[in-house]
């Protein structure tokens, strides 16, 4: 076997793995700020990626400004599902929010289908047609746009929780959210923004990652699962563990894929997950 | 978190005994009606199937109902001890022959090492990770049954015979829905009395304590993890013979058991009425399944219908909708 097939898979795995880092990263911050869980976000992923294809191709937006849209409505969205939940987040009632976020999962998905009809659909990213290609490694601008904004995302949110004094509130606010109250810090706006970037980051996330295949309005669950690997596995709420579990996760499912078997790559993800479980039932950094 | 204030639901421990005699009565008439309903209307096909699946869909819901009124938790991967019901009657009895006694067998015993199983690995994380390591679970079952041809891949398991039980020169063969009836209602009225001696018993005030305040439970002596692996035990069966039934009643097991809608659908059931209630799963797909079949919305619409349920109830009237008439009545 020549060294750039070798290449090649790790160059795959890598972009999915950062793919899946940019879904994850609106839960790492959500959970590892605000102690809550969202088990719509693989349906807000679907959302996002279906409102991308709608505007390009019932209204004949741009690629990039539907991706802009679909943030702006999965913000919004996501906004009202916190005020909803209003009561529920302040007595942090996580089995009700687990169930309420599940309900709202199964309206989205009715909804859409509704809405967008059953038939699979393309997003049709002009990424795609960009080629790179070094020896008989390949490369598609999709792929190269995963990667950078993937990288970018992460480290900005990383500065953003390290240097801002937003970062630093929403820090005092998982910390002790009583304290930081007492201290001048308004948890219901932050809490907002935490949602709403949730919103908008897998919003992001689906736009750029949906071109790569068919999208259907029944998909989000393995989004969901994958996802919550990242976060345990990355350590819950660390930016960068979660920017390292997603690339190593990536990985390890292409090359599982190539040599084992890619219909049981995800029950292999799984089979890693319960053995860190087992082993550390908080994850890598514990916490929550 | 939570406590017993926050739990209005727990039940009739300051009823007179006039009101519980009242419940009682209430209980057994609507089971007795629920009983005879389909005998009544054996003419329309969709009243008796109506029936017959929510007796079974009920009996799944019991399940769910331990481990989330009792437990206090959220299974989401509950579709994975309904699997085992229905592909141990599907392999037991396409692949092997076997009777439907032994394939019963073969459903709880598959379920209880599943239960283990998970049980083991959920022992030490609460809340939101124990719901999604067992939606996991519940997702990659699907994906090896999916892909795994001894258990018909995606094609399902087809020509499952009908439930026959015979004893010497007797024999009843439940080969359409009104011959299931009863088969399908007795193990109803047994999943019942199982809940309510549950509810009665050391491990179900265990798991009441550990639920309502751990700490104390912890210090009246109560084993918080032997108590959820025991519960989490006696659940998994429940839910199994479910399963069980469900694949006889459609003579073929397949994938779509892992399907979302189920979850969807025990948990709304539990969660409408009100928790801890000895029919309220029953009441619940009951009205869920009556909705889905005589006001169809079609599959997305639907969806949309008991999402909504679910969410409005839990938003608007976290106890129940029942709570909602008790406070009318003033109860």
């Amino acid at each position: 076997m020549q060294f750039s097939y070798f290449v090649q898979l790790f160059l795959n795995g890598a972009v999915t793995g950062l793919g899946y880092a940019l879904v994850a990263i609106g839960w790492t911050i959500l959970l590892g700020m605000a102690r809550l869980v969202n088990f719509a976000h693989g349906t807000m992923y679907m959302l996002g990626a279906f409102v991308t294809w709608y505007l390009m191709q019932a209204h004949g937006f741009g690629y990039l400004p539907s991706i802009l849209v679909a943030c702006l409505v999965l913000a919004v969205l996501n906004i009202v599902v916190q005020r909803l939940m209003v009561r529920q987040i302040q007595s942090q009632n996580l089995t009700s929010i687990m169930i309420i976020t599940l309900g709202i999962s199964y309206i989205l998905t009715g909804a859409a289908g509704l809405f967008f009809g059953g038939t699979p659909q393309n997003i049709a990213s002009p990424l795609r047609l960009l080629r790179f290609s070094a020896g008989e490694v390949r490369m598609t601008g999709q792929d190269l746009a995963i990667v950078l904004v993937a990288l970018a995302v992460y480290a900005a949110v990383y500065l953003f929780q390290r240097k801002s004094r937003i970062g630093a509130a929403m820090r005092a606010l998982a910390e002790d959210g009583k304290l930081a109250q007492l201290y001048g810090i308004n948890p219901s706006l932050l809490l907002a923004a935490i949602f709403a970037f949730e919103g908008v980051s897998v919003a992001l996330a689906a736009g750029l990652i949906a071109p790569r295949a068919p999208i259907l309005t029944t998909m989000g669950f393995q989004e969901v699962i994958l996802t919550f690997v990242i976060v345990v596995i990355g350590g819950i709420g660390s930016v960068p563990g979660a920017l390292v579990a997603g690339l190593a996760l990536g990985v390890f499912i292409s090359f599982f894929s190539a040599f084992v078997s890619s219909a049981f790559a995800l029950a292999a993800v799984f089979t890693t997950l319960l053995v860190v479980l087992v082993a550390r039932p908080n994850g890598f950094r514990g916490g929550v | 978190m939570s406590n017993s204030a926050n739990n209005p639901a727990l039940p009739l421990a300051g009823e007179t005994p006039a009101n519980f005699r009242r419940v009682h009565f209430l209980v057994a008439a609507t089971l007795v009606l629920f009983f005879i309903a389909p005998y009544a209307m054996s003419d329309s096909r969709v009243i008796v199937s109506y029936c017959i699946l929510t007796a079974i869909m009920a009996i799944m819901s019991y399940g769910v109902d331990m481990i989330t009124s009792d437990l206090g938790e959220v299974s989401l991967g509950q579709a994975l001890f309904m699997a085992a019901g229905s592909y141990g009657v599907g392999v037991g009895a396409t692949r092997f022959g076997l009777s439907p006694i032994a394939t019963l067998f073969i459903a709880i015993f598959g379920a209880l090492v599943l239960g283990a199983l998970l049980g083991f690995i959920t022992l030490r994380v609460r809340e939101f990770m124990f719901s999604l390591v067992t939606y996991c679970a519940g997702v990659v079952a699907h994906e090896v049954v999916y892909n795994m041809d001894y258990l018909g891949a995606s094609e399902g398991l087809l020509g499952i015979p009908a439930l026959e039980f015979s004893l010497g020169p007797w024999s009843y063969v439940a080969d359409n829905n009104i011959r299931l009836w009863p088969i399908v209602f007795a193990i109803l009225l047994l999943t019942l009395a199982f809940m309510a001696l549950f509810r009665r018993s050391v491990v179900g005030s265990e798991a009441l304590m550990s639920h309502l305040n751990p700490a104390l439970a912890e210090s009246l002596g109560v084993d918080l993890r032997k108590t959820r692996l025991k519960v989490f035990l006696l659940s998994a069966p429940i839910t199994a013979i479910g399963g069980w039934l469900y694949a006889y009643q459609r003579n073929y097991v397949g994938p779509d058991a892992f399907e979302p809608y189920f979850i969807m659908l025990f948990l709304s059931a539990v969660i409408i009425f009100g928790k801890r209630l000895l029919l309220g799963p029953l009441f619940g797909v009951a009205l869920i399944l009556f909705q889905e079949k005589f006001l169809s919305l079609g599959g997305d619409g639907n969806k949309v219908f008991l999402g909504t349920l679910l969410v409005v109830t839990l938003l608007v009237l976290p106890n129940g909708t029942l709570s909602l008439f008790k406070k009318w009545t003033g109860r």
